[in-house]
C-alpha cells in the first residue's frame, strides 16, 4: 500500500476507502429531489418527455396504458399485464415511478389499492405526445440572423468552452479565461479543492477521475453541480431545470431568441454560455444556439438510441502497443496533459508524442486516486481505428492485465483501525459483546476459540458503555 | 475482566503475512509493532508503525518488480 507521505494515520486509513466520483442519472438525480419541486417540474411539459424517455421500458408501457385512463387501476391488474417470470422487473419498475412521483398509489372503492398517474404528469405528457398547450417561450419567431453560424463552428466553440475548463483542472499551460464562478463550481463539486498552503485550487481524486469519463458523462455530472448551487445565487432552480430540458430538446444549428426571459435565465444562460452549452455572439444579442454538449443532455449515456454526443468531432487517436509505448497522433495539449497523467512521455512531435506506460507512472495515477479500470477505459474508449480492427480487444491485453495487476498490487494489505477485545473471562461474556457488536454492524473480525474480537474504533465508546452496563448487571 | 487495545487491523494474504512476521522478529523497523497474530489472513498491529510499515512494503514491491518496457531508443 502506498501512500503520498501524509502523516497522519487517520488519512492513510481513509484512503483506503475509496471516494470515487459518483455519476448520477437523470433518475437519481430526480429522485432525491422534494416532492413540491417534482411537481412544479411537471407542470412543463417538455419534462415529462425527459422523464418519460429516461424510464425503463416496463415502466414506459405502463404509463402509456394507463395514460387515458381515468380512474385508479387496481395494482393487481397492473401486475398482471407481465408474465410471473419477470415480477422482480415488474417491483423495481413500480417503485421507480413512485419514486419520481410519476404514478401514486389510491385507494379504489372495496378497499383494493390502485395506481393513478400523478395528474399533473398526466396532463402534461398528453400535451406533449399530442400537441397543444402554450408554445415555448424560447422558441419564438426571430428574423433571420445575418452572421448566422453553422453546426461546425458551434462545435467547435463549444469543444473550446469546454476543454478551457478542463485545461484549467490539468492546470496545463493553456490557461486561459475561466471565471471565478466555474473555479466555485468545480471546488463545490469537490472536483478541486483549495490548497492547503497558498490556497490556490488543485484537482482532486474525484477531479482526475473526472477528466477520464467521456464528455457526456462530464458535462451532465457538472451541470449536475451547478444546479446543486442555482438556489444560492438567488436563481430559481425549477426555472433553470426548465430551460435546460427545453434546451435539451432544441435543435442543432437554430438559433432561439432571449425575448420573454426572466433576469434569472439571463443570469442562467451566461453561465451555460461559459460553459460552451450555449453560443452568443454577444451577451445582449438577443439569441443565441444551442451547441451539441447542450442538446440530449438529459438523455443517459446508456441510452445508445440517442445521438452520441460527439461522434465526429472525436475521433480516437491512441495506440498502445505490447511492448506498454503508446503513441498519441495529437496536438491538443489537453489530451497531452492526460495521457502524461499515467503515461511517462518520451518524445513530443507536432502531431505526435510518444510515451510509454511504466509500473512508475502508473503508480502515480493510481495515488492521484485514478484506478486502473479508468485508465484502460480512458485507453479503450480513444482507442485508434487501426486498434479497433480487432474489435474484442482494442488493447494489448498484456497490458491491459499488467495495469490491473499494478493495481492489485497496492491492495495486498487492507488497514482498519480497530479495538482489540481478548481474554474474555467466559465463553458467555464473549457471545454477549459479539452479539451486539454484530447486531450494530461495529464488528470487523472475531475468533471463537481464541475469544478473541475487532471492534471498528468509532464504536468503541459505544461498546464500552454497553459492556460496563452489562458487567455491572451480572 | 476483558483486556482492550486500539491498534490497527490488517487484513492481507498469507505471502505478506509472512513478511510482517518476518519483519517483527528481526525488528527491521527498530520496534515489535505486531500486537496479535490473528489468523492466517489477519494481524493486528500497532497504529502508530503504520507510516514506516508502508514505505517498508513500498520498498519490499520496487525490490521484486522488473522494468518491462524499453525505454531505450
Amino acid at each position: 500500500m502506498a501512500d503520498n507521505g501524509s502523516s497522519s494515520t487517520s488519512a492513510v486509513l481513509s484512503l483506503n476507502k475509496f471516494s470515487n466520483l459518483e455519476c448520477k442519472n437523470l433518475h437519481d438525480y430526480l429522485r432525491t429531489r422534494p416532492q413540491n419541486i417534482l411537481e412544479k417540474l411537471y407542470n412543463h411539459p417538455t419534462i415529462c418527455l425527459a422523464v418519460y424517455r429516461e424510464l425503463p421500458e416496463l415502466a414506459r408501457q405502463y404509463v402509456i396504458r394507463i395514460l387515458f385512463v381515468e380512474q385508479p387501476v387496481p395494482q393487481a391488474v397492473v401486475a398482471s399485464w407481465g408474465s410471473q417470470a419477470f415480477s422482480k422487473e415488474h417491483v423495481y419498475v413500480s417503485k421507480v415511478l413512485s419514486e419520481l412521483s410519476v404514478w401514486q398509489e389510491a385507494s379504489i372503492p372495496g378497499g383494493l389499492l390502485g395506481w393513478i398517474l400523478s395528474p399533473t404528469f398526466k396532463k402534461n405528457l398528453k400535451i406533449t405526445l399530442l400537441g397543444g398547450g402554450k408554445p415555448w417561450s424560447m422558441s419564438s419567431a426571430l428574423d433571420t440572423d445575418n452572421k448566422a453560424r453553422d453546426v461546425a463552428f458551434l462545435d467547435s466553440y463549444s469543444l473550446e468552452r469546454w476543454e478551457c475548463v478542463l485545461h484549467y483542472m490539468v492546470g496545463s499551460q493553456q490557461q486561459e479565461g475561466i471565471s471565478a464562478d466555474a473555479v466555485r463550481i468545480l471546488l463545490h463539486a469537490g472536483l478541486m479543492k483549495r490548497d492547503e498552503e497558498d490556497g490556490s485550487p488543485v484537482i482532486t481524486r474525484q477531479g482526475f477521475q473526472f477528466l477520464l469519463l467521456d464528455r457526456h458523462a462530464q458535462v451532465w455530472h457538472f451541470i449536475l453541480q451547478y444546479l446543486d448551487t442555482v438556489e444560492q445565487r438567488g436563481l430559481d432552480l425549477v426555472e433553470c431545470l426548465t430551460f435546460l430540458f427545453q434546451l435539451s430538446f432544441s435543435t442543432l444549428g437554430k438559433d432561439y431568441s432571449t425575448e420573454g426571459m426572466s433576469q434569472g435565465l439571463l443570469v442562467f444562460l451566461q453561465h451555460l454560455r461559459e460553459f460552451g452549452l450555449v453560443y452568443q455572439r454577444k451577451r445582449k444579442a438577443g439569441r443565441f444556439y444551442p451547441t451539441r454538449l447542450a442538446i440530449n443532455i438529459t438523455s443517459s449515456a446508456a441510452n445508445k438510441s440517442a445521438p452520441v454526443l460527439d461522434d465526429d468531432t472525436h475521433k480516437g487517436y491512441i495506440v498502445v502497443e505490447t511492448n506498454y509505448r503508446v503513441y498519441a497522433y495529437t496536438d491538443s495539449n489537453l489530451q497531452v496533459a492526460l495521457i502524461s497523467l499515467f503515461t511517462e512521455l518520451m518524445y513530443r512531435f507536432p502531431n505526435l508524442v510518444v510515451g510509454v506506460i511504466t509500473r512508475e507512472s502508473v503508480r502515480q495515477a493510481l495515488r492521484g486516486g485514478i484506478t486502473a479500470d479508468q485508465i484502460i477505459g480512458y485507453l479503450k474508449q480513444h482507442a485508434h481505428e487501426q486498434m479497433l480492427q480487432d474489435s474484442r480487444n482494442p488493447l494489448p491485453p498484456t497490458v491491459v492485465d499488467q495495469i490491473k495487476l499494478w493495481e492489485l498490487e497496492r491492495n495486498r494489505l487492507t488497514y482498519q483501525e480497530g479495538v482489540l477485545y481478548s481474554q474474555f473471562l467466559s465463553q458467555a461474556d464473549y457471545n454477549v459483546l459479539k452479539e451486539y457488536a454484530q447486531t450494530n454492524g461495529h464488528l470487523i473480525w472475531s475468533h471463537k476459540e481464541k475469544r478473541t474480537l475487532v471492534i471498528n474504533k468509532c464504536a468503541h465508546d459505544d461498546v464500552k458503555k454497553f459492556w460496563k452496563r452489562y458487567s455491572k448487571g451480572s | 475482566m476483558v483486556n482492550v487495545m486500539k491498534g490497527v487491523l490488517v487484513t492481507c494474504d498469507g505471502a505478506m503475512k509472512q513478511f510482517l512476521l518476518h519483519l517483527d522478529d528481526t525488528l527491521k523497523l527498530g520496534r515489535k509493532f505486531i500486537i496479535q497474530d490473528l489468523d492466517d489472513n489477519h494481524l493486528f498491529i500497532s497504529a502508530d508503525i503504520l507510516d514506516v510499515l508502508q514505505a517498508k512494503i513500498d520498498d519490499l514491491m520496487d525490490q521484486i518488480s522488473f522494468p518491462l518496457a524499453e525505454k531505450g531508443q
